[in-house]
């Protein structure tokens, strides 16, 4: 506090040498005397005095800070005391506004110092929220592209399940009358081996009906296995559609499993084999039409991925169940993938396929949905070795 | 805290008339000088002013011997009023002991008032001073001008404060020595019992009291 400008000024502070060396002089001129003055303690800070030398106090607001001391009348001595006193109040002034002027100066340097502050943390903050805004507005984006595809695929499913259950319709009724007729051919054909006595057996010979009514038996045998697989194509693709159920069910998956392994195995190229692995599993609340498009997706990309390594090979999809969820790994034995294109899978548009064949979102819409029920889909490869795709749905 | 000088015998206050611009602080000091007669009363010293507006400060310096023989000095001070004079205003504050604040009564200076309070609250707390426990005297000034703030719609407004309130004309002298021995009283009871002021001195408060105001 030695700097504050209210302090203890001392008189040697007040009056320094070189003021005194030329005041000095000058009073002394004037008293036409030796003078001395002296600080609060007596010890002399200028002149001399002789020791008959009387003493005038030299006060700064109540109390001397110093004497001046001389051998002239009283008189004399306080009209010099009063005269060095003004001149070392003016110096008083000026020392204690300085002072005060520089407690003042940083004073509002310190003021300022916290508006600077203040404001760079207002700065922060809006920066901060800036980052934040663009965060969430990236998060909102997102969003919006996940709600597009998840519509998308809806629309998707919906036209698939109507044309399904159009096709179901126009077809199961005429491949009704189709079996039943065949089958009623069948039965006529049999009847006809009693022509052979009729028409004689040379005429039966010449017209090799032996062959043609073995054969006719043959033709309706696989016609009929042709029918019956047209019919079952068209139910899988009815339970595939996820047609006259509700949204929302309790279902077994194996169920599903089995409904979409037979529409992809309709499709499937020679030299390739499907195989089921399925173990019991807890039933789940979810949606089954949504869940098939899933597998579907993932299957038949397991049933590429064998094709585009030209040779044959095994999609193998397993299923199992335990008290957290169930687990559903499709693997093949197809061409892989590296690192860097594993990665970008799920990817919405991502595809390494030609313009046409592929759209790039069959994994994305595949998260998706698993996502939705509060799934999660993982994907693990080696390059020329194989494929696993895991899929794990909470019960 | 006061300063207590215990190789020079002296123990010195600091107290500090604080208010909006104009209020009249340096009337008050002007008067006090004339009106009181303590043992020792040191000239008004008036720094730099611009026209009648303060620009650092005025200085009142006051004492009186302690039966003791503790010489017990007041240095009276005034802080200019204007906004923009902030880092001096704080700067005098510092290290006080006990404020009056000077209100100017006037209707249209509410604000101000208002606003220079507020600022003496914060100021103390800039420069260490415990607001609730200062000695502090609140003044309404200016009671002889025409449009001032009626003295019960003053008193209501401020029921909920603990200072003492007082209203006075300083042009005319009138209630300046009587706020100026509420604050000797507020500031006796402050600090008295923590410097033996009756123990050690043989200073009670009504001595403390006329010692500083005179016969």
């Amino acid at each position: 506090m030695s700097e504050a400008f209210d302090r203890d000024y001392t008189l040697a502070e007040l009056l320094p040498e070189r003021v005194l060396e030329s005041v000095g002089p000058a009073l002394a001129r004037l008293l036409d005397a030796d003078l001395a003055v002296l600080d609060a303690a007596g010890n002399a800070l200028w002149g001399r005095a002789p020791e008959t030398a009387a003493r005038a106090p030299l006060a700064l607001e109540l109390e001397p800070i110093g004497w001046l001391a001389a051998a002239v009348p009283a008189e004399s001595l306080r009209a010099a005391a009063a005269l060095l006193r003004q001149l070392f109040l003016a110096r008083v002034r000026y020392l204690m506004a300085g002072s005060l002027h520089k407690e003042s100066v940083a004073a509002d340097y310190a003021a300022l110092l916290e508006k600077h502050a203040a404001l760079e943390a207002s700065e922060a903050r809006y920066k901060l929220l800036a980052e934040e805004l663009e965060q969430r507005v990236a998060a909102q984006v997102e969003l919006l592209d996940t709600r597009a595809r998840q519509l998308y695929q809806a629309e998707k499913l919906a036209s698939v399940g109507q044309l399904a259950a159009g096709v179901a319709h126009e077809i199961n009724n005429p491949i009704g009358f189709v079996r039943s007729n065949i089958s009623a051919l069948g039965r006529y054909f049999d009847k006809w081996r009693g022509l052979k006595e009729r028409i004689g057996a040379a005429a039966w010979t010449e017209l090799d009906m032996d062959f043609v009514l073995d054969d006719c038996a043959d033709i309706v045998k696989e016609s009929l296995a042709g029918i019956d697989r047209v019919a079952r194509i068209v139910a899988d693709l009815k339970g595939f559609s996820n047609v006259d159920r509700p949204d929302e069910e309790f279902v077994d998956l194996n169920v599903n499993l089995e409904e979409v392994s037979g529409v992809v195995r309709s499709q499937l190229p020679a030299g390739i084999e499907l195989k089921l692995d399925l173990h019991e599993l807890p039933r789940i609340l979810c949606l089954p039409g949504h869940l098939n498009q899933v597998l579907f997706n993932v299957m038949r990309n397991a049933v590429q991925a064998v094709q585009d390594a030209g040779r044959g090979g095994t999609v193998t999809v397993s299923s199992r169940g335990d008290g957290a969820g169930i687990a559903i790994a499709v693997a093949d034995n197809g061409v892989g993938m590296a690192a860097e294109q594993a990665a970008r899978v799920f990817e919405p548009f991502y595809t390494t396929r030609i313009v046409g064949q592929g759209t790039g979102l069959g994994m994305t819409v595949a998260k998706d949905i698993v996502q939705a029920h509060d799934g999660r889909i993982t994907i693990s490869s080696v390059p020329g070795a194989g494929t696993t795709v895991t899929i794990f749905l909470p019960t | 805290m006061p300063e207590l000088d215990a190789d020079a015998g002296r123990l010195t206050f600091k107290l500090v008339y604080y208010g909006p611009a104009q209020s009249g602080k340096t009337t008050n000091l002007m008067r006090l000088h004339d009106l009181l007669a303590p043992e020792l009363k040191g000239e008004m010293m008036t720094l730099e002013t611009q026209g009648d507006r303060t620009l650092f400060f005025d200085l009142l310096p006051l004492g009186f011997r302690s039966p003791s023989g503790l010489l017990v000095k007041l240095r009276l001070f005034t802080v200019p009023g204007q906004v923009a004079h902030d880092g001096t205003r704080k700067a005098v504050l510092s290290r006080s002991d006990g404020v009056v604040f000077v209100a100017d009564s006037q209707r249209t200076e509410e604000t101000n008032n208002a606003e220079s309070f507020r600022n003496l609250a914060e100021n103390s707390g800039r420069v260490g001073i415990d607001f609730e426990r200062l000695p502090l005297v609140v003044q309404f000034n200016k009671r002889d001008l025409p449009a001032v703030v009626g003295e019960d719609e003053v008193r209501d407004r401020w029921a909920g404060a603990s200072w003492p309130l007082t209203f006075t004309a300083a042009l005319t002298g009138e209630g300046v020595r009587e706020t100026f021995a509420l604050l000797l009283v507020a500031v006796y009871r402050r600090y008295g019992a923590e410097l033996e002021l009756e123990s050690r001195h043989g200073l009670g408060e009504a001595a403390f009291v006329a010692g500083i105001m005179g016969p």
